[in-house]
């Protein structure tokens, strides 16, 4: 049993940890807050911070004049899109590794998670000149494509990790049932993991909503979903920074609220069952 | 311990990914091994002859590639240094008794769900920026000259800007190794007349250093990919002054269209990750049946 | 309907043989037990039964029927688990019509089986609840439910009292051998417990190595046990066996004698020795005798009422018809 602290050094703590927490947050809140001023308290000198004219007008903005909504749709059906596409892929690959080992078993595991490590850079220009000549540069068919296979290992990973801890004797016992191998997957094993599947699916959709490397190298003005389109605010209009935070905040924001949900299965999945 | 029929329903079930893995794996890697032994610029079409080992020591010896060594280097190491050593203090940190401890963890992991570009943006021209930025403000506030970041330090801002985004990720699973430690533990060690530091030194660091392993050997994998940060904020300039390996070979083969160059460094690039990667996947093959 | 036999079936994993060619027949009606003690093969043995392992080599037939390669759906026996194995996301009601739903049958006809069975199982009331909210018996009935069901040709167990609590498995025990009665469906049944396998038996088999040590009725393995293993299996407490000296006196390596054909006596006997531990269990006692140059204490049965004391000196005398004696190989001679 931990003992007893005394008030003044929980006090203590929580400020200090409080302090570190609201600084290490402050950029997102900066951001979220400038997107509600105009244009020039945004550069105010002194900042102001709480104290303006909260205003909507750059959501607005951001939704009218740009084809804002278009890229966030890209982004969503590219990050559900590879998501749903690699757990349709994973889910038999992942039964059959922690129901049916066997001797390689461990060896595919290891193999698939040595293809993750692969930086991308290294086939770049491969994958660029074959989407160049099939045409699926910039196309949300192509990024679907490369983001499913790019994530496909940690999605293998994470639901045998979560199937692992199913019974086996769970789906023998539907075997004796006489379930066959496809009722037995969908009566037993995928109710039993929902959760699991819930989990890997979230944080599958949170790195996919958030690669950088394949959206921005692979799309152009078409298809890019938001981190590309973001990306364009670099130069001149990145200087509107209200507009900019308006922009911003809505292309986090969905992926904030689904982090927040997800951070107790966040670390199995990112350190693939090294840390539990 | 299975029958025949299952054996063979796994083999079928497990082909999918495997075939669609090596597909994605052999394929780009032979043909960007093949490109690196080519002339193949995209701006002058026609023939691709054979050039040996030209590209490669035609990259190795560019000036850039020493640069970006150095700077994928820098960035990595900066990067790892600020997130363990912070992460490590956060985690013991978050790991107190407080109010409002689950809120203070929330807001600590944020920053991890950002996407790249928009996190380089903010920092860029909000907080970074010389004229209009809040540290420009803040200078001003001290009676100090503003400072220009992307010109005067980019690639520290860079590892300003990467480690801001990477901390909560070590702060996150050295929390999570922190909470498995046994608290009667170090009640024993307190017992054996252990102060604060030495039970830091001798219970917690050690039980710790197998989740600091992991972050190292998981965040230098990506970080040596760290990519739209550099594009979004200094496109690897002032000069070479932030361009890493990854950004180098983009802009070989994606600006330069020297096809034949950037595949060489793609090369370089595979073989520098693959010395972590086994590293890495030691650890986690020692973890897969225990 | 329920005749099983094994045709010199043979299990390997890689290299390691667990269970080397094995001939058994088990008949119609019969309540079988595999007993042996961990690590034996009887749930090897059970699972190739189950066909939830394939046999290396041999022949498993279900009432005539050829079944070596039958997946497990098609060989028509229900199982019940050591882990019960319940389907945590189903009522009651969806664990025991599970099979029932996979056979086809319609929602009516499943309905009124899985009523019937809750009824005798009394599981009625707990029909809508989850496996979860069921305490380890009523978690074991559901388990017995969802095979009762589907009427299988025969019920295999896996050690499936093992993780209640003493008394409930007792109570268990009776509950299984009432059903047996009732359905007279084969069964098997996989059990480490001697006792179990005593009380519950139509036949028992000892297996270990994946050997078959004997077959036979509870009794005949009580009173002629074919080997030294099966000697000192079956019986609680144990038989005492003793080596050397006193077993050449009978021309045997090994003799065997068991705690109730022994008669203590203070002044007069064959053997003298001192009284060690005593364990009251009111209609019996049992003394743990010390032996010169003997390193196990002898187990003595004597009546309720015997005032001996621990380190007073006793004398014990061999039933010298009841004693079994044994070769240098460990078989009955």
């Amino acid at each position: 049993m931990a003992r007893a602290i005394t008030p003044q050094r929980k006090a203590l703590n929580t400020a200090i940890a409080w302090t570190f927490g609201i600084m290490i947050f402050f950029p997102i809140l900066w951001t979220v807050l400038t997107s509600f001023k105009t244009e020039a308290q945004a550069i105010a000198d002194p900042p102001v911070f709480l104290f303006f004219n909260w205003t909507t007008e750059n959501y607005t903005t951001v939704l009218e004049r740009s084809n804002y909504f278009r890229h966030f749709w890209n982004s969503v059906v590219i990050s559900v899109g590879s998501t749903v596409l690699g757990l349709i892929i994973a889910v038999p690959a992942a039964w059959a590794m922690a129901f049916v080992p066997g001797k390689r078993t461990k060896d595919v595991l290891m193999w698939m998670l040595s293809t993750k490590m692969l930086p991308p850079v290294g086939v770049l220009v491969p994958i660029y000149l074959i989407f160049r000549d099939i045409g699926l540069l910039d196309t949300k068919t192509g990024l679907v494509i490369v983001l499913t296979l790019i994530n496909l290992p940690i999605i293998v990973w994470m639901l045998y990790t979560y199937f692992k801890e199913i019974p086996v004797d769970i789906l023998e016992a539907a075997r004796m049932d006489g379930a066959s191998l496809r009722n037995e997957v969908t009566y037993v094993l995928l109710p039993m993991a929902v959760p699991g599947i819930a989990s890997t699916m979230l944080l599958n959709i949170i790195l996919a909503w958030n690669e950088a490397f394949w959206t921005l190298n692979l799309t152009a003005a078409k298809a890019a979903p938001l981190t590309a389109f973001i990306a364009s605010y670099s130069s001149p209009e990145g200087l509107f920074y209200a507009k900019l935070s308006a922009a911003s905040t809505m292309a986090i924001a969905p992926i904030l609220i689904m982090g927040w949900f997800s951070q107790k299965q966040l670390v199995r999945g990112l350190t693939f069952g090294a840390v539990k | 311990m299975a029958t025949q029929h299952s054996r063979a329903a796994a083999r079928l079930m497990i082909s999918p990914s495997v075939i669609l893995l090596l597909g994605w794996m052999l394929i780009p890697l032979g043909l960007t091994l093949y490109f690196s032994f080519l002339r193949y610029n995209l701006l002058m079409p026609g023939a691709n002859p054979f050039v040996g080992w030209e590209n490669y020591s035609y990259f190795l010896s560019d000036p850039a590639f020493k640069a970006a060594i150095v700077n994928t280097l820098l960035l990595v190491v900066g990067v790892l240094v600020i997130t363990v050593v912070g992460g490590t203090l956060l985690a013991i940190l978050l790991d107190q008794a407080m109010w409002g401890q689950g809120i203070v963890r929330i807001l600590v992991i944020a920053p991890f769900f950002v996407m790249p570009t928009v996190s380089a943006l903010v920092w860029k021209n909000m907080f970074m920026n010389p004229v209009n930025g809040l540290f420009a403000h803040l200078a001003k506030f001290l009676g100090l000259p503003p400072f220009d970041f992307f010109a005067a330090a980019p690639l520290a801002s860079i590892i300003g800007i990467v480690s801001w985004q990477w901390l909560p990720f070590a702060t996150l699973i050295l929390l999570t190794a922190m909470q498995s430690l046994d608290s009667e533990r170090l009640e024993a060690a307190e017992m054996d007349g252990a102060g604060p530091l030495s039970r830091f030194w001798y219970m917690v660091l050690p039980h710790l250093s197998r989740a600091i392993t992991v972050v190292i050997l998981i965040q230098t994998i990506f970080l040596l990919s760290v990519f739209a940060e550099i594009l979004v904020t200094t496109n690897g300039g002032p000069g070479n002054a932030s361009t890493n390996l990854t950004y180098l070979v983009y802009a070989e083969s994606l600006l330069r269209f020297d096809v034949g160059t950037g595949s060489a460094g793609g090369v370089v690039a595979i073989i520098l990750a693959n010395i972590v990667a086994i590293f890495l996947m030691r650890m986690i093959g020692k973890n897969l049946d225990a | 309907m329920g005749r099983i036999t094994l045709d010199k079936v043979r299990k390997a994993f890689g290299d390691v043989e667990v269970i080397p060619p094995l001939d058994l027949t088990i008949e119609e009606g019969e309540f079988v037990v595999f007993v042996g003690p961990s690590g034996c093969g009887k749930s090897t043995l059970l699972r190739l039964i189950a066909g939830l392992e394939d046999v290396s080599s041999g022949e498993i037939r279900i009432d005539g029927q050829n079944a070596t390669d039958l997946p497990p759906a098609k060989r028509r026996l229900a199982m019940v688990f050591q882990s019960y194995a319940l389907y945590p996301h189903m009522t009651v009601r969806k664990n025991i019509a599970f099979p029932l739903k996979m056979a086809g049958l319609d929602q009516a006809a499943q309905d009124k089986k899985v009523e019937g069975a809750a009824s005798v199982l009394n599981l009625t009331d707990y029909l809508e609840r989850r496996p979860g909210q069921l305490s380890g018996g009523q978690r074991q009935r559901v388990a017995i439910g969802r095979a009762i069901v589907r009427e299988p040709a025969a019920f295999l167990f896996d050690e499936p009292l093992s993780n209640l609590d003493a008394a409930l498995r007792v109570g268990m025990r009776m509950e299984i051998s009432e059903l047996h009665e009732r359905l007279k469906t084969t069964m098997i049944y996989v059990t480490h417990d001697q006792v179990e396998a005593m009380t519950m038996a139509d036949k028992i088999v000892v297996l270990r190595a994946g050997n078959i040590e004997q077959v036979g009725s509870p009794l005949e393995l009580y009173r002629a046990p074919r080997n030294v293993f099966v000697a000192g299996f079956i019986g609680s407490p144990k038989m005492n066996l003793i080596d050397g000296e006193e077993a050449a006196k009978r021309n045997a390596h090994t003799i065997g004698i068991r705690p109730e054909h022994i008669t203590p006596s203070p002044d007069a006997g064959t053997w003298e020795g001192t009284v060690g531990v005593a364990e009251h269990l009111g209609s019996d006692t049992f003394f743990h005798v010390h032996l010169p140059g003997r390193e196990e204490p002898m187990t003595v049965r004597a009546g309720g009422e015997v005032s001996l004391h621990h380190g007073d000196k006793i004398f014990l005398t061999p039933d010298e018809t009841q004693l079994h004696r044994f070769d240098a190989q460990g078989l009955r001679i």
